[in-house]
């Protein structure tokens, strides 16, 4: 039963080992504290979990974990958080989904899932309000994520999927928990933690309300950022034309585009094949929503029936489009969006088996892998090898088994580690860290390896988003890092998109959250909240002995050799001083007492 | 100099670039592409006549105009000017 505050009030705990399950009260407490989601899953799964556990054993928890805002009528409220260990990185994996999961997970009358232990053979999770059940999974085990979504349909009516592919019941580290096909919790290797618990996919109808504590004063806020976001050009008619496939020219004309592994500079002469614009032209068939979203940044597409890439499904957004394209010199926007299907399809982070593949041209191209390994001659600019090798990993064919190691294990095997890409031993998206300092200073601080989201520092550096700063300059970059890291904290944990921050603010994201769970908080006190989270995450990887801050050496060396950025490198270690010293934590980045204990994090 | 358009201001001049003989400055061109495009002229450039629109993106040769001499930046034969309406992604 809804509680009234955005909340429902319960967590359902599902031991998998003995196949029982129970629910019991959201702990508020921490709801107020580390506002849902991200953060809440967060804070569960610290307090419940050993930093040293094996990601990809049992012991491993696997937590679903909604916010207070998702499943209302607040900006684009679709989203929800799936945590565990990362298998790809051994940090705290954090990842966030939207589509229609996380608000119909609430309409059942949960909070949040918690699956413990593992099952003895394959199960799904039934849910349908409040009755729950699990089932045997074995006739859907080796099922790809669209037939599988498909056959639980047919079997369970209208519902919402989660599930996973073949690529997280092997065991690939970065096979993703996908939800109504093509929405993914994608990167860090979730969806094998969800494999090694025999956990084939969780399935989900909702018939309840989720009541906001103060209906007046939300309707008001609610009003003013919906109105905020359809005024804006990005968030109100720029997203829905283009999707975020138009990042790829601004990104090749500002000489930020990472070509060949990093090897190649950062000017794509064929990029507009690839671009936003390209996909508008061609294959776009329409846009699509989340829940309770007006921006419709999504892309179904289609490739013709007479291309070698023939298919059906949704994307390619900006992050897949440069890995499977410009990273690999690819320029046939078909096979880009053949491999994204494939991904979506199989359930694997489409940045990081890109990023993997290029990394294995450059290694094949410089003799450090052998023809006879891979199978075939492998070259940048081979688009047939891009959509082969895709396959081979999703199947765990032959040279496939190395890729789904991702592009560190895999460099690493062949005795060139310092060739991946990758920081924390997830690769980093779309952006070279040398052309835009202020994104080289969040890959290397990314509590969950490369990563672009959890600071978007595109947006001011390059799209002048909400204010513009100059790219190549390492001033002022680690206290807006800092801000936008936060504030991201928060916006994954109230449970709406990030996007929405393209448009509007603090105040309108603050102003929603207070009056949904009936807080007279400040703003400052609510952003307050993504600092904790961001500690908390920071707490959990130091305690789990993960690596410090840095990246891969070909960045912070060898320069860009042409290009607006031509001659640089990226400058980490004045940015990462200046970094540490505004979030109030040591030289060597890691927190002081004071500042746990100013977050009540001590 | 080379003047290449993205996203809907590719549709508006309904080409993806086109050759000019370089202007003074910015502004210079932002004018010119004013009169030969009228739908440009809400966009491209502010109502006070002599400032960027708030909604576009101009780079010169990769960089940013704020990050150089804004509209007063100066433009020669071989120069390339981008541009595009504000975009996002990620």
């Amino acid at each position: 039963m809804a509680v009234g505050n955005a909340w429902i009030g319960t967590v359902l705990r599902v031991d998998l080992t003995t196949g029982t399950w129970g629910t019991e009260p959201l702990r508020m407490k921490d709801a107020n504290d580390f506002v849902g989601a991200r953060g809440l899953g967060t804070k569960y799964f610290c307090d419940e979990c050993d930093p040293n556990v094996e990601p990809l054993s049992v012991e491993n928890k696997l937590i679903y974990m909604t916010g207070p805002l998702t499943g209302t009528a607040a900006t684009s409220a679709g989203r929800f958080e799936v945590v565990a260990k990362a298998p790809l990185t051994g940090t705290i994996g954090a990842a966030n989904s939207g589509g229609h999961f996380g608000p119909e997970l609430k309409f059942a009358g949960y909070d949040g899932i918690i699956f413990e232990g593992g099952a003895d053979h394959p199960v799904y999770l039934y849910i349908n309000d409040d009755r729950i059940e699990l089932r045997d999974a074995t006739h859907l085990w080796g099922k790809d994520v669209h037939k599988t979504t498909d056959m639980l349909i047919e079997e369970c009516g209208n519902v919402r999927v989660s599930c996973i592919g073949p690529t997280g019941e092997r065991g690939c580290l970065f096979s993703a928990i996908m939800n109504e096909k093509n929405r993914a919790a994608g990167r860090g290797g979730l969806g094998a933690v969800m494999g090694v618990k025999n956990l084939k996919a969780v399935v989900v109808r909702g018939t309840g309300p989720v009541k906001v504590a103060r209906p007046e004063g939300f309707l008001r806020e609610l009003t003013k950022a919906r109105a905020i976001i359809q005024a804006h050009p990005v968030t109100g008619t720029g997203m829905a034309a283009y999707g975020t496939q138009i990042l790829m020219n601004i990104l090749n004309e500002v000489g930020a585009l990472p070509l060949c592994n990093g090897r190649g500079g950062s000017i794509f002469d064929h990029a507009d094949e690839i671009s936003g614009e390209k996909l508008s032209e061609t294959y776009l068939v329409k846009n699509q929503g989340c829940f309770g979203c007006s921006i419709a940044c999504g892309r179904v597409t289609r490739i013709p029936d007479d291309s070698p890439y023939a298919g059906f499904g949704e994307g390619p957004e900006y992050e897949a489009g440069w890995s499977f394209g410009a990273d690999c010199q690819v320029d046939d926007l078909a096979a880009v969006c053949k491999a994204n299907f494939i991904c979506n399809e199989y359930g694997m982070d489409p940045i990081t088996l890109g990023a993997t593949i290029a990394c294995a041209m450059e290694l094949s191209e410089m003799g450090a892998i052998p023809e006879s390994d891979i199978g075939f001659p492998l070259r940048f600019g081979d688009s047939d090898a891009v959509v082969r090798l895709t396959k081979m990993c999703a199947e765990g064919e032959g040279f496939g088994k190395l890729l789904e190691l991702g592009s560190y294990r895999m460099a690493e095997h062949y005795g060139h580690a310092e060739l991946s890409m990758s920081v924390k031993k997830q690769e980093m998206p779309a952006y070279d860290a040398r052309a835009i300092q202020g994104i080289a200073l969040e890959y290397a601080t990314s509590n969950r390896g490369g990563c672009h989201v959890r600071g978007y520092m595109i947006a001011p550096e390059v799209l002048g988003l909400p204010i513009k700063t100059d790219p190549l300059v390492t001033e002022g970059k680690g206290s807006l890092l800092k801000t936008f890291q936060d504030l991201t904290a928060l916006c994954d944990s109230v449970g709406i998109c990030l996007f929405t921050t393209f448009g509007m603010g603090l105040p309108e994201i603050a102003g929603q959250y207070r009056e949904a769970v009936g807080s007279d908080e400040s703003d400052e006190d609510i952003l307050l909240k993504g600092e904790r989270i961001w500690n908390l995450e920071k707490r959990f990887n130091m305690a789990a002995g993960v690596e410090k801050d840095t990246l891969p050496p070909r960045l912070l060396r060898e320069a860009l050799p042409s290009g607006p950025a031509k001659g640089k490198v990226a400058e980490l270690q004045t940015m990462l001083a200046d970094y540490y010293e505004v979030r109030g934590w040591t030289s060597e980045g890691e927190p002081t007492d004071e500042k746990l204990e100013q977050l009540s994090l001590g | 100099m080379k003047v290449k358009f993205f996203a809907t201001y590719r549709q508006i001049a309904n080409c993806k670039d086109f050759e000019i003989e370089a202007p003074a400055d910015v502004l210079g061109l932002l004018k010119v592409l004013c009169r030969r495009w009228p739908e440009f002229s809400n966009k491209i450039v502010a109502p006070d006549g002599e400032s960027l629109g708030a909604d576009a993106i101009v780079l010169v040769n990769g960089r940013h105009i704020q990050h150089l001499d804004g509209v007063r930046t100066s433009l020669a034969n071989g120069d390339t000017v981008t541009l595009l309406p504000l975009v996002a992604g990620g």
